[in-house]
């Protein structure tokens, strides 16, 4: 082993273009994409994003259980001075599904667009650039029948 | 924690809070001499312990801060982190040490400096390993959100909460550690450009740069060092932020409120007894949101308080009489001390220009750190002073 490849540098691997298949499911086939909560074998406590062990009794097995696609806006901000690297103006909120669980996501649309309590429906787009500044596709959420 | 026996503040310091040349160490190291010669420590082996906050400028910030002033290797010096309460949690953790009896004097220091080290034209967000953070989430975008929330339900108005900056800065008018003060109009507020809708730039902190410092003591020592207005530590807590990923009302503050509640029982002083707050005004929303959390007036009550001159010189308990972040400007390590340090003066009397009259007897201070998906906060930190001669 001692002989092989002394001074090479590992090579660097290439960043994500897609954020996390646990959280996003984006079928092939072009079916609607979901977001994947987690319902607890063991206590039945449902949670997005994933959190293992569960939080409430550290139960480690999981069903996957397709979240609704539309939700409440509950609250969002147009943000015109954003992160370090990131295109302005971008927007953002936090939407309430049915399932009592709060999803905080970007917003597809123009700013000014938005109001709290607008009707929002899952979307999937580049969200920012990865490290190798090729855009990262993540969940977004749009306004009800905007397209 | 209930403090085991009597804490005590001997002495403060601050430096002028804006943007400096120098580095976090220098500003850290000059709000500490300032806290030691106040509190009539004349040389650096008397300290037993010392906690330096500090949220962004790297390894072993508080050896730096202390080597020049002779202290390495006379005590401990415990680094402390947790974004912007990490200066507030510093003199806890010095609080902690003398009541416990570790220690009879400690010092807590928060000293930080941005604008040497940060993108200019950027927000504060936590770690990349946030899942609100990939998403592009921002401090002030966070706020925001409450904000828009809070004036959609209760119709409050751009106008409403521009009178937060008004108010804060009329207060550091005549305040030379503050950084924007004077006269500034409602309208002046409003049309700023917009940062994270609906907040504009000036109600929005300053990214700053300064540091404050806190020497504390025990019973016996504080007699010792021949302190003529000693300060009582009636209370000091810390909490981390309970996690939630389920619909809540971002227009309360659960960290807050808990934070609160256990302070108010631990110090057996209750919101009304409180003559002067600094509390965490980074953005206008917050201290208005901070009023009704904090139990200065009911529920849904803050405007109305705001409007009827209640958080103000003359009013039930004056809000942000430095100036608040708003006027300092915020070096998340730091402001949690300076908070602290600037209310001790104000409790001794030495703010001329912007004294509190008549001058204040009990003071609370309240910094909030960190934002972390799924929490309103990472961390809160609260204390209760009380003049004790």
């Amino acid at each position: 082993m001692s002989d092989q490849k002394p001074n090479k540098k590992p090579e660097k691997k290439p960043d994500i273009t897609f954020f996390h298949p646990d959280l996003l499911e984006a079928p092939a086939d072009g079916s609607a994409p979901y977001l994947k909560g987690y319902r607890c074998r063991k206590c039945g406590q449902l949670d997005f994003p994933k959190l293992s062990p569960c939080p409430s009794c550290w139960g480690e097995e999981f069903d996957v259980v397709p979240l609704s696609r539309q939700g409440k806006l509950y609250s969002f901000s147009d943000n015109f001075i954003g992160q370090a690297g990131m295109k302005t103006p971008y927007s953002f909120g936090y939407i309430d599904l049915p399932e009592n669980l709060r999803i905080f996501a970007q917003l597809e649309g123009e700013p000014g667009s938005f109001r709290c309590d607008d009707d929002v429906e899952l979307t999937v787009g580049p969200v920012r650039d990865n490290r190798d500044g090729v855009p990262l596709v993540s969940y977004k959420f749009r306004k009800l029948n905007s397209r | 924690m209930k403090l085991q026996r009597k804490v005590y503040i001997a002495g403060v310091g601050e430096t002028k809070f804006g943007r400096h040349e120098v580095d976090f160490d220098v500003l850290g190291r000059a709000a500490a001499l300032e806290a030691l010669r106040a509190s009539n420590i004349d040389r650096p082996t008397m300290v037993q312990s010392a906690y330096v906050g500090n949220g962004t400028n790297g390894m072993v910030t508080g050896q730096t801060v202390l080597k020049d002033l002779g202290m390495c290797g006379h005590l401990p010096i415990i680094n402390v982190e947790s974004a912007c309460s990490a200066g507030g949690m510093a003199v806890h953790m010095a609080v902690r040490d003398v009541a416990l009896g570790l220690a009879d004097v400690a010092i807590g220091i928060g000293c930080e400096n941005h604008t040497l080290h940060m993108a200019q034209g950027t927000a504060f967000a936590t770690a990349m390993s946030d899942i609100e953070t990939v998403h592009g989430a921002v401090m002030t975008g966070k706020y925001a959100m409450r904000a828009q929330r809070y004036m959609y339900e209760t119709g409050a108005t751009a106008e409403d909460l521009a009178m937060i900056t008004v108010k804060n800065r009329r207060h550091a008018t005549n305040n030379p550690y503050a950084w924007f003060k004077g006269e500034i109009s409602v309208e002046e507020v409003v049309r700023s450009r917009v940062v994270a809708s609906p907040l504009t730039l000036q109600q929005c902190c300053g990214i700053a740069d300064g540091a404050g410092a806190v020497v504390v003591c025990s019973e016996r020592m504080v007699k010792k060092l021949g302190i003529d207005k000693p300060i009582l530590v009636a209370g000091s807590v810390v909490r981390s932020g309970p996690y939630h990923n389920r619909p809540r009302d971002i227009t309360g503050d659960d960290i807050t409120e808990e934070t609160a509640a256990q302070l108010y029982e631990e110090s057996g002083i209750g919101p009304e007894d409180v003559n002067i707050v600094e509390l965490h005004d980074a953005f206008t929303i917050a201290e208005l949101l901070y009023y009704e959390c904090l139990g200065l007036c009911p529920k849904g009550e803050g405007l109305k308080f705001l409007r009827d001159g209640n958080a103000t010189h003359g009013g039930k308990c004056v809000v942000s009489p430095r100036g608040g972040m708003l006027s300092y400007g915020h070096p998340i390590g730091a402001s949690g001390a300076a908070q602290i340090a600037a209310s001790v003066k104000q409790m001794r009397n030495q703010c001329p220009g912007y004294q509190v009259d008549p001058v204040p007897r009990v003071a609370m201070t309240h910094v909030t750190g960190g934002g972390l998906s799924g929490t309103e906060h990472a961390a809160c930190t609260m204390h209760m002073l009380v003049s004790d001669w």
